[in-house]
């Protein structure tokens, strides 16, 4: 699972959630920039994302997430460890 | 002075305020009239919004108890328990909640808020995991952060979704403490305890519920949903507030685990905060025994909950869940909600407005807290009022 096919899978997540204010997803996306995602809707995205790779993602680990890249190397990490 | 620039959208959020011309979370009681009556804005106002559940803040007795206390102990105790010393009746207290609860000891925070940011940082910390429900209140969130633990939320009232949750944890399951709520502050809605209870024993894990909206209102002699559902003993933490049932401030948590009195001085909120004043603590314990006794005001809460849960609902409004003390309105877009809110400010009604995303669901909440001071004539006073606004109808 390459750090592009995580960020893929992330930007279809995010979709719903972009309404219009972005149309490209990538990686340099960011969150709560350019996504405008409130704390409340980055909670929901992990709670989403936890399932479809079967992980933990403490809360306390996103203190420095603040793109779609630095989410997708975080699962990435984390897929790595519960493997 | 140069703006901060942490506080942007904060002041973002009062500017838009100011321009619509309402304030709802700056608002003041200029006179306090009765738990249920206030005058705000020269207005004599029906106060449904305060979370006085049994209305015993005008209690004779507790009057008369924090009044004797006043004069015996004076103002404050100017410092915090364990620096400066305890007065005895705080352990009295301690001891009153513990014998209420049929658990084994209690410890009395300054607040509610820092009874959750005690407890949960006293007991994980960097390396264990705390699962906490996703709608917890604040103060939930904020004990994960000071605990510094691993913090997994799950979905909202959803023990499979929690069992789900510690089964990818492995062996570490065991260590893990869960944090629900037993019912939920924004909808009133209440959690399925004894599921809960359930996937704890099954991974061995411990269970801290905390009942601030329950306490007083749910259960045999109002001990909360937990004693409702027959599943207080297997509860490992019960936390609670001084500030809704009991009509004061303060917070607790109760116990069976034999290291209780070492929780305490685990607690930085605990040891770093000055203790609650004389007055606060004989009031309080004047109003416990005074809950502990009030199946009346119990049936009276019921009845005006469901009174008012009808009567909006025959109005067509959607509410968040069944009767419960707190009634809680789904009022769609945000400054549909605000606007919502000032006409009813207007027309002599006080009740809160909650937004997105402190709400549930992405949508506005405007939230009633009914008490068992209401009368008959208010609750239909506010389905009246509710009636002549003409939106946020299913």
């Amino acid at each position: 699972m390459t750090h592009q096919d995580v960020v893929a899978q992330l930007a279809k997540l995010l979709e719903p959630h972009a309404e219009g204010r972005v149309t490209h997803i990538t990686a340099d996306t960011g969150l709560t920039g350019e996504l405008a995602l409130d704390s409340l809707k980055v909670m929901d995205l992990i709670t989403d994302v936890e399932d479809h790779y079967d992980i933990s993602v403490p809360l306390n680990s996103l203190a420095d997430i603040r793109t779609v890249g630095d989410l997708a190397s975080l699962i990435q990490k984390h897929v790595g460890n519960d493997a | 002075m140069k703006e901060n620039p942490r506080l942007r959208a904060v002041q973002a959020v009062r500017r838009e305020l100011a321009t619509l011309g309402i304030d709802p979370f700056g608002i003041q009681i200029d006179e306090i009239l009765s738990p249920t009556v206030g005058l705000i804005q020269g207005r004599r106002t029906i106060l449904a919004g305060t979370n006085n559940y049994l209305g015993l803040t005008f209690d004779p007795d507790c009057i008369a108890a924090a009044r004797d206390a006043l004069e015996r102990a004076g103002t404050g105790t100017t410092g915090s328990r364990m620096a400066n010393g305890s007065y005895a009746a705080h352990r009295e207290l301690e001891l009153d909640l513990a014998r209420f609860y049929g658990k084994r000891d209690a410890i009395v925070f300054s607040t509610g808020y820092q009874a959750n940011l005690g407890m949960i940082s006293a007991l994980a910390g960097p390396g264990d995991t705390v699962l906490i429900d996703a709608d917890s209140h604040a103060s939930i969130y904020d004990g994960c952060s000071l605990s510094g633990a691993n913090t997994i939320r799950f979905r909202h009232n959803d023990p499979d979704d929690l069992s789900r949750r510690m089964g990818r944890l492995g062996s570490g399951a065991a260590g893990a403490l869960v944090v629900v709520e037993g019912v939920y502050s924004m909808l009133g809605d209440r959690a399925p305890l004894r599921e809960f209870v359930e996937v704890k024993n099954a991974f061995g894990a411990t269970l801290l519920v905390d009942e601030a909206h329950s306490m007083g209102v749910l259960g045999e002699k109002g001990r909360g949903l937990g004693a409702e559902l027959g599943v207080l003993g297997d509860i490992d933490y019960v936390v609670g507030t001084f500030s809704k049932s009991l009509g004061n401030t303060g917070g607790f948590c109760v116990g069976d685990s034999d290291e209780m009195d070492v929780l305490r001085y685990a607690s930085r909120p605990y040891v770093f905060t000055a203790s609650l004043p004389p007055a606060t603590i004989a009031a309080t314990r004047m109003a416990l025994r005074k809950l502990a006794a009030a199946d009346d005001l119990r049936r009276r809460i019921r009845e005006n909950a469901e009174r008012l849960h009808a009567g909006l609902t025959a109005l067509g409004f959607r509410l968040g869940a069944p009767a419960n003390a707190v009634v809680a309105v789904l009022a769609g877009e945000k400054v549909e909600a605000l606007r919502f809110w000032h006409y009813l400010l207007e027309q002599g009604v006080y009740v809160n407005v909650m937004v997105p995303p402190a709400t549930p669901g992405n949508e506005s909440l405007l939230r009633c807290s009914v008490s068992a001071a209401h009368t008959p004539e208010q609750i239909d006073a506010i389905c009246a009022t509710f009636a002549g606004w003409p939106g946020a109808r299913g």
